[in-house]
C-alpha cells in the first residue's frame, strides 16, 4: 500500500493516479489529518509538492522522521525539499523561478537507479530550492538541471528514500511513469 | 435570428427566464415553479434533493441556476474574512417549467398547459446610464498589490494568482437588448442572461468548467490572452502564444492543475487531455485553451463533482486553496457570482457548468463588470492592467 500525504496542492491527485498504476491500494490524506491506521499499514510514504516551505509542516517533518529507514520514502517537489530539509539542508529561494517549465535534467551520479548521463524531459513547479554544498550519509545528488545545475534528484539507496525537485506526474514529464516505476520497485 | 411574437412578448414581460447558450442556438427557460436560494446551512439539502430524484429523465427535469464565490470557497472549507458586501444571494437556482429552443425554428415545450396566456402588461424597460464607469483599483493600488503577490511567489506560497478588479457605474439595463446586442459580436460559447425581478446577469463567458454525460466528464480550461488588431490571426495567435515562455507556462499550470481536480473524482489511468494548447478566437481577443476529458469513478455524488472542480482554477491561480486563502485576504469587496458558475444540473446527475466571468451583474441599479488576470513570476504589473481592460471591453462597450 502507498500513503500519500498532501500539503493541499493541486497537483497531488496526479500522483494519486500516477501511483495507482502499479499499486491497487494508494490512499491519500492531508497533512493534517493523517490516518495512522493506514498510514501504519502502508509499505511506501510519499510526501506530496505543495506551497511554502518545508519549515511550515512540522507534522510531516514528525513522520517523516518516525518512519525514516522503516518504509520507502518519496518526495516530490515539496516532499523533496522537506527530505533535504530533514537532513539538515537549507531550502533557499531561488533567483530565476520554474512554475510550469519544462526542462531537460540529466543523470550526474553513478549511483543512481538510472544510468549516467541519461536526460529526461520535465515539468517544474518550485520556487525554492537545495542550498549548496549538501552532504549527508547515504545521500547522493543524482540528477540536475542541464542550464543551471539545480538540484533535480536524490537517492539515498541503503534507507530508500528518494526524492524529485520536478514533477513525475505533470503532463510535461516526458517518461514520468517509467521513474516511478523505478523506484517502486527497487 | 427570426423575430417571435412569442419570444417578443415574453421579452417584454415581467416574468423572469434565462438564457443559455447550446451549440447551434439558445435555450430558453421560464416559468419557474421553485427558486432556490442556497447557502451553507441548505445546500447539502440541496444536492440530497437531486439525488433523490435520480431517476426522474425528462427534459425538464433540472435545476438551472448558479453557485457565487463565496458559497464555493465555503464549500473547500475556505473561510472568507469581512468584506463590503451588497447582499446579492449567494446562489439561486430555478426549476424551469417551459423550455423554449431557439434554433433555426423555435420549439416550445412546457408542462403548463396556457403558459402562453401567462403574460401581464407589456413593459419595455430601455436602458440608462446614471454614471459612468469606475474601477475599483487604480494603476497604483494595482501595483501595490501585484508586488505583495509577486513576493508570495518568490516564497512558494502561491505560483499563480490572479487579481480581480472592478468596473462598476449605477445604470439601469435592459438585459435582454444587452444580451443579443452581445451575441452578435462576441456568441462565446457559455454565454448566458438571467432576469430576475430585482437583479440581471448578461454573462459572454468563454469557459466551459464541467461537462458531464453519464460517467464521463470534460472541462476546457483556458489560460492565456491575446490581444486582436487587423494584423492578428488564428495562426500567429497560436505561435505567438507557443513562444512566450510566460503564457505557456501560465497554461500548463493550469493544465496540470484541472487534471488533478478531475483526477479526485475520475477513474485512475482515466483522465487525458484530449486536445493541447489550442487558439480559440473572439471579439477582442484569442485565448489558448486545452481539453481534458475523464471518467468518473463509482459512488462519486454531485457535491463530490462540485467540490473538486470549483471554483474552477483557471480563474483563481494555482495551488487552489493557499491561493484562495490570500486572494481572500487582500480583496476588500466581494466577487458576488465573479468566478462562481452558472449551469444545469440534470436530476439524473448530468451537469452542464461554466465559469462565471465576462458577466455584467445588474443590481439595486448597479452594473458591476469583474475582471481578473494572472501574476506569475514573469508578468509586469502594466500588462496584466491592461489585459484586464481588454476582457472587460466587450461589456463595457454595450453601456455606448
Amino acid at each position: 500500500m502507498i500513503y500519500i500525504i498532501d500539503h493541499k496542492d493541486s497537483f497531488t491527485h496526479n500522483i494519486v493516479h500516477q501511483f495507482s498504476k502499479f499499486d491497487k491500494q494508494v490512499e491519500c490524506e492531508n497533512f493534517n489529518n493523517i490516518n495512522i491506521k493506514q498510514l501504519n499499514k502502508a509499505d511506501v510514504l510519499v510526501l506530496s509538492p505543495g506551497p511554502g516551505s518545508p519549515i511550515n509542516y512540522p507534522e510531516t517533518s514528525m513522520i517523516y522522521k518516525k518512519f525514516k529507514k522503516k518504509k520507502k520514502i518519496i518526495g516530490i517537489c515539496l516532499g523533496f525539499q522537506q527530505i533535504l530539509f530533514n537532513e539538515n539542508a537549507k531550502i533557499i529561494q531561488q533567483n530565476k523561478i520554474y512554475h510550469g517549465f519544462q526542462s531537460s535534467v540529466k543523470v550526474t551520479s553513478n549511483y543512481s537507479l538510472f544510468k549516467k548521463n541519461k536526460e529526461f524531459k520535465v515539468g517544474r513547479y518550485h520556487s525554492l530550492k537545495l542550498k549548496e554544498p549538501f552532504f549527508s550519509n547515504n545521500f547522493e545528488i543524482t540528477m540536475r538541471c542541464k542550464i543551471s545545475d539545480v538540484a533535480m534528484a536524490i537517492e539515498n539507496q541503503t534507507d530508500q528514500i528518494y526524492g524529485f525537485q520536478f514533477h513525475p506526474e505533470s503532463f510535461l514529464t516526458e517518461n514520468g511513469n517509467l521513474l516511478i516505476k523505478k523506484i517502486l520497485s527497487a | 435570428m427570426k423575430k417571435n411574437n412569442y419570444l417578443e412578448k415574453l421579452y417584454n414581460s415581467k416574468k423572469p427566464f434565462i438564457i443559455y447558450k447550446v451549440n447551434g442556438g439558445y435555450d430558453l427557460y421560464t416559468d419557474f415553479s421553485k427558486k432556490l436560494f442556497l447557502h451553507n446551512k441548505n445546500i447539502n439539502k440541496f444536492f440530497n434533493k437531486i439525488k433523490k430524484n435520480k431517476n426522474k429523465n425528462s427534459f425538464l427535469d433540472l435545476y438551472i441556476g448558479f453557485f457565487g464565490y463565496e458559497i464555493l470557497c465555503n464549500l473547500n472549507n475556505v473561510k472568507i474574512p469581512k468584506q463590503r458586501d451588497i447582499k446579492f444571494p449567494k446562489s439561486i437556482f430555478y426549476k424551469p417549467e417551459t423550455k423554449i429552443k431557439i434554433r433555426k425554428n423555435i420549439t416550445i415545450k412546457s408542462s403548463h398547459k396556457n403558459y402562453r396566456e401567462l403574460f401581464d402588461k407589456k413593459i419595455f424597460s430601455k436602458n440608462k446610464i446614471l454614471t459612468a464607469f469606475k474601477i475599483n483599483i487604480d494603476i497604483n493600488k494595482y501595483k501595490n498589490i501585484f508586488n505583495q503577490f509577486s513576493k508570495k511567489i518568490k516564497e512558494g506560497e502561491t505560483y499563480q494568482i490572479k487579481i480581480c478588479t472592478k468596473y462598476k457605474n449605477k445604470s439601469l439595463i435592459n438585459p435582454v437588448n444587452f444580451f443579443w446586442r452581445l451575441m452578435k459580436t462576441n456568441a462565446a460559447p457559455e454565454s448566458f442572461m438571467i432576469r430576475d425581478k430585482n437583479f440581471s446577469i448578461v454573462s459572454c463567458s468563454p469557459e466551459t468548467l464541467i461537462e458531464k454525460t453519464g460517467n464521463k466528464i470534460k472541462t476546457k480550461p483556458i489560460a492565456g490572452t491575446w490581444r486582436k488588431t487587423r494584423t492578428t490571426n488564428m495562426r500567429k495567435a497560436l505561435s505567438f502564444f507557443k513562444n512566450n515562455i510566460k503564457e505557456t507556462k501560465e497554461h500548463n499550470m493550469i493544465v496540470d492543475m484541472e487534471r488533478s481536480d478531475m483526477s479526485k473524482i475520475c477513474k485512475p489511468g482515466t483522465v487525458k487531455l484530449s486536445k493541447i494548447k489550442y487558439v480559440e478566437e473572439y471579439k477582442h481577443l484569442y485565448h489558448y485553451v486545452t481539453k481534458i476529458k475523464g471518467i468518473i469513478k463509482k459512488n462519486i455524488t454531485t457535491k463530490d463533482i462540485i467540490v473538486a472542480m470549483m471554483p474552477g482554477g483557471s480563474v483563481i491561480g494555482c495551488p487552489k486553496i493557499s491561493t484562495l486563502n490570500l486572494l481572500n485576504l487582500q480583496e476588500k469587496e466581494s466577487r458576488n457570482i465573479f468566478t462562481g458558475s452558472f449551469g444545469i444540473i440534470k436530476f439524473n446527475g448530468d451537469m452542464r457548468f461554466n465559469i462565471i466571468i465576462r458577466s455584467i451583474l445588474n443590481f439595486k441599479n448597479t452594473s458591476e463588470i469583474s475582471v481578473a488576470s494572472g501574476v506569475v513570476i514573469d508578468s509586469t504589473a502594466n500588462h496584466e492592467f491592461k489585459e484586464n481592460y481588454i476582457k472587460a471591453k466587450s461589456l463595457i462597450d454595450l453601456y455606448r
